[in-house]
């Protein structure tokens, strides 16, 4: 459903919509997410834009796909409009058109200039809570796990039954680890982590945790699940200032 | 024993994580029901996953219906996927339904859609997940009712040990009698046996333990049905049957599933029925009369649904879309609509002759993928005996009107082990396809390595002959000369432009067995499922072996009985639970099968005597004028 940006249509009024994925929908995969915002687009009849292929697909983009079972407080799209409706009256449409957890927060026209969500927003902020047994499934051990995976530079991972390398140098920027609460039969640690994305790739929650998992300083715990949530997301220019995708010099 | 009804869902969320496509168990989908306060619940479940249950139109009908009654909710259950329930068995967590996330367990009634003879396994799969006792005989007092019914209903023996009662028909009615009845009857503290009892009053609810199976001289091997002394259950339970679909509510799927299902659009039922009278179609027999929803009806109703949905597809569904009096009409107002709204609009088989190419070519819009036609059989010989009133002429004029309106691919449909078919009814198909090739050739230019994009591809179904259809005493053939057919079919094809494909025989002799047998083939369906059979219906899941094994366990030799012909005067295991269509009028057709005599559309010509009309009270309800071709 998603199209290419329409480059050179001024014509066209750039809708920038942030949403919350969170609940059950932390399930839906990436295309999932993409046909039920189009059809939320349809149901509030916002007067989208559509493109000139054989298939009329309706203009819109969106930010990086949150990996399957991560839930989020930060996601945008672009809708391209014909039409430059009211942005707080588009936004009232569209989230009464939405399902409940993948409600629109915010809206506003940006720049049509400006480049494609999925490449232009970098930086990514999760937090994340991991649920497992052990003797040594604690924030400390993990930390200096991490510590020792950044020391390798980077992990090999199974996507699908593809092997895969990710290095660690530019997409592990920070995380800061501590001991949660027990839940029923698991202990908990929370963690709070920052990546960045490159056109290498991005670094998932998951893929570093389990990563993390297999190294022997962690050897007797198991993590049995992951609770992941982006919290944030932002585009990181040159002299590492954050700019938020909703900031107000990019409105129009 | 009755689970408690609670929403469990923090049991399965840990478990979302570790399945394919957790979608699958989400619920939560725009335009679900999401307030499920009954107090009388009832759980619909299609047993298979949720990408292939959803877009069922019956189970939204049934569903609408409920949850419009007063008093009574209506939730969804999907069987999950084998990933899914062999973890929900490790930790404990019984099949919950999707709108509250309780036990299916819990619920006053769960009802079953039978859609093909190939859920059988995944239905006791279903119960067995839930908790519930497969058996009906074994449920408790306060245990749910299970009920099934659907388009696979009228030969319910094997399945029926299963079931407390089953609806024979249109659903939407006959349902929300049900539901008050075991509502009002547990209200007054009545018993489970009483409940079945009071069932079996409703027109057209047949309660399986009210009835003995007799075997005798008059019967086949699996005997026949008999009503219980003094239990009152009629000895024939006629469906329902509404008079008017223009009477119902046309928007019955309003819901957005997240996940890609299979016919991820928007469809509307434009009419119900179909007389052309093919004599291998079940459908067609058993869902006659044939009513039409008006096309003002049918276009205010898409509108509607797709502001509603937010889809960008819609599809006019029936048994045959392109006979609706007012087709054109309303393809051509929808079009209109769709060119301003970037949707489309689709019909799922098109009539094979011009006008259905003229439709198809409404709806596609400028796209030209593979057009679908479905000849049945090879030759005008075979085709009289199955009653497919369409010529070879028919076909050639319709493919070259579809190339001339630049279709490349054509798809051509076939049945093998048809009564009466020769190996020259085999070879004609490849000839057939040939013809068409040529025309496409002719039309498109010729060029080497199909350059030019035109392709024939052949499907071929086996035959598996089905009840209260004229071919319901016949026997399926055996699987080797099924083998040798499908041989012979490839070798008779030279050219690389010609696709062949066809259906595995091996699945076809499983349900011609379903098919055939009566209650006692239920002990079948049960090894088959201790055998670890389910999901049958997937190529990937299917094990001949394990359903032979336990064929034979149960003293059934499975091909055997899939290829027994019964006596045309015997008692037949399904006589009981009727469609209206008359035995005398199947007969009559059997003969003129046998001899190549072809019989009219009813709703073309005039009233052909199948019997439906009378015995049910109704009639046919065309909306405009119909006419031949
Ligand atoms: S009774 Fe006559 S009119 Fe009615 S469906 Fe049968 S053949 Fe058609």
């Amino acid at each position: 459903m998603s199209g290419k940006p329409p480059i050179g249509r001024p014509d066209l009024n750039r809708l920038r919509v942030m949403f919350r994925k969170d609940g059950r929908l932390a399930y839906l995969g990436h295309l999932e997410v993409i046909n039920t915002i189009g059809r939320s687009i349809r149901r509030a009849q916002l007067p989208f834009s559509v493109g000139n292929g054989f298939a009329q697909r309706m203009r819109i983009q969106f930010s990086q796909a949150l990996p399957v079972g991560a839930a989020s407080r930060a996601e945008y799209v672009d809708i391209y409009l014909t039409e430059r409706i009211d942005a707080d009256e588009a936004l009232r449409r569209f989230a009464e058109a939405s399902p409940s957890a993948m409600a629109p927060v915010d809206a506003a026209y940006v720049q049509s200039r400006m480049p494609a969500l999925e490449a232009w927003l970098t930086r990514s902020r999760w937090q994340v809570r991991l649920l497992g047994t052990g003797e040594g499934f604690t924030a400390s051990r993990l930390d200096a796990v991490l510590d020792a995976l950044r020391e390798v530079g980077s992990i090999d991972f199974m996507r699908g039954d593809k092997p895969r390398t990710i290095g660690l140098d530019t997409t592990l920027v920070s995380w800061d680890a501590a001991d949660g609460v027990a839940e029923g039969p698991f202990s908990t640690i929370d963690l709070r982590l920052e990546t960045r994305s490159s056109n290498l790739g991005a670094l998932r929650p998951a893929v570093l945790l389990e990563a993390a998992f297999k190294r022997e300083e962690l050897e007797g715990c198991l993590l049995d699940s992951l609770r992941v949530e982006r919290v944030g997301q932002w585009h990181e220019d040159e002299d590492g200032t954050l700019i938020d995708p909703m900031a107000f010099d990019l409105r129009v | 024993m009755r689970l408690e009804r609670r929403d469990r869902f923090h049991e399965l969320e840990p478990l979302l994580g570790k399945v394919l496509h957790p979608a699958r168990y989400l619920d939560h989908e725009w335009g679900a029901v999401e307030e499920q306060d009954g107090p009388f619940q009832v759980c619909m479940i299609y047993a298979d996953t949720y990408e292939v249950g959803q877009p069922n139109l019956g189970i939204a009908i049934l569903y609408n219906s409920l949850n419009a009654a007063e008093g009574i909710s209506c939730e969804r259950a999907y069987l999950p996927w084998t990933d899914m329930s062999a973890l929900m068995r490790e930790r404990g967590v019984p099949l919950l339904s999707l709108e509250s996330s309780s036990p299916v367990a819990s619920f006053d009634i769960v009802g079953f859609t039978l859609a093909h003879e190939m859920v059988a396994t995944n239905i006791i799969e279903t119960l067995d997940l839930a908790g519930i006792a497969v058996r009906a005989a074994d449920r408790d007092e306060d245990d749910p009712i299970i009920i099934a019914g659907g388009p696979s209903a009228w030969n319910c023996e094997p399945l029926v040990p299963m079931f407390d009662a089953v609806l024979l028909g249109d659903g939407e009615e006959e349902i929300v009698d049900v539901a008050r009845c075991v509502r009002d009857a547990r209200d007054e503290g009545a018993s489970r046996e009483e409940i079945l009892l009071r069932l079996s009053r409703i027109e057209s609810i047949y309660v399986p333990s009210l009835y003995d199976i007799v075997i005798d001289d008059e019967s086949t091997r699996w005997g026949y049905a008999v009503p219980r002394e003094g239990t009152g259950a009629p000895e024939i339970v006629y469906k329902r049957c509404i008079p008017s679909l223009a009477d119902t509510e046309p928007v019955a799927q309003r819901m957005v599933p997240y996940m890609g299902i299979v016919q991820d659009r928007f469809a509307i039922e434009v009419l119900r029925g179909c007389a052309r009278g093919c004599r291998f179609c079940q459908a067609g027999m058993t869902y006659r009369p044939v009513r039409e929803r008006p096309a003002q009806q049918v276009i205010e109703a898409v509108g509607e649904g797709l502001a509603m949905t937010g889809y960008d597809e819609c599809s006019l569904s029936s048994l045959s879309t392109t006979d609706h009096s007012q087709c054109a009409e309303i393809l051509t107002a929808l079009n209109k609509k769709a060119r301003e709204s970037g949707v489309r609009v689709s019909i799922p088989s098109q009539r094979l002759d011009s006008f259905g190419v003229d439709m198809a070519s409404a709806v596609s819009g400028a796209r030209r993928g593979g057009l679908t036609f479905a000849p049945e059989a090879g030759t005008q010989r075979l085709r009289d005996v199955i009653n497919k009133n369409v010529t070879e002429d028919d076909l050639y004029r319709a493919a070259r009107n579809a190339f001339e309106h630049g279709w490349r691919r054509m798809k051509l449909y076939y049945m093998m082990g048809l009564p009466t078919e020769t190996d020259e009814d085999i070879v004609a198909i490849t000839d057939t396809a040939r013809r068409v090739l040529e025309i496409g050739r002719e039309i498109c230019g010729r060029s080497r390595k199909g350059k030019n994009g035109v392709s024939v591809t052949i499907s071929v179904a086996v035959f598996v002959p089905k009840c209260y259809t004229p071919f319901q005493w016949v026997g399926q053939l055996e699987r080797d000369e099924v083998r040798r057919r499908q041989q012979l079919l490839l070798t008779s094809n030279k050219d690389r432009d010609i696709h062949i494909s066809y259906h595995d025989s091996d699945v076809s002799v499983i349900e011609g067995a379903l098919s055939k047998m009566g209650r006692a083939g239920f002990e079948v369906v049960l090894g088959a499922w201790q055998r670890g059979c389910r999901f049958d219906a997937w190529s990937s899941e299917f094990d001949y072996e394990s359903w032979t094994e336990a064929g034979k366990a149960a003293g059934y030799d499975l091909e055997e009985v899939a290829t027994e012909a019964f006596d045309l005067d015997a008692h037949l295991p399904w006589d009981h639970t009727s469609p209206g269509v008359s035995k005398g009028f199947l007969k009559r057709e059997w003969r003129r099968a046998v001899a190549g005599v072809t019989t009219p559309d009813c709703t073309m010509t005039s009233c052909t005597g199948c019997g439906v009309c009378p015995t049910l009270g109704v009639d046919n309800q065309i909306a405009g004028d119909r006419h031949v071709g």
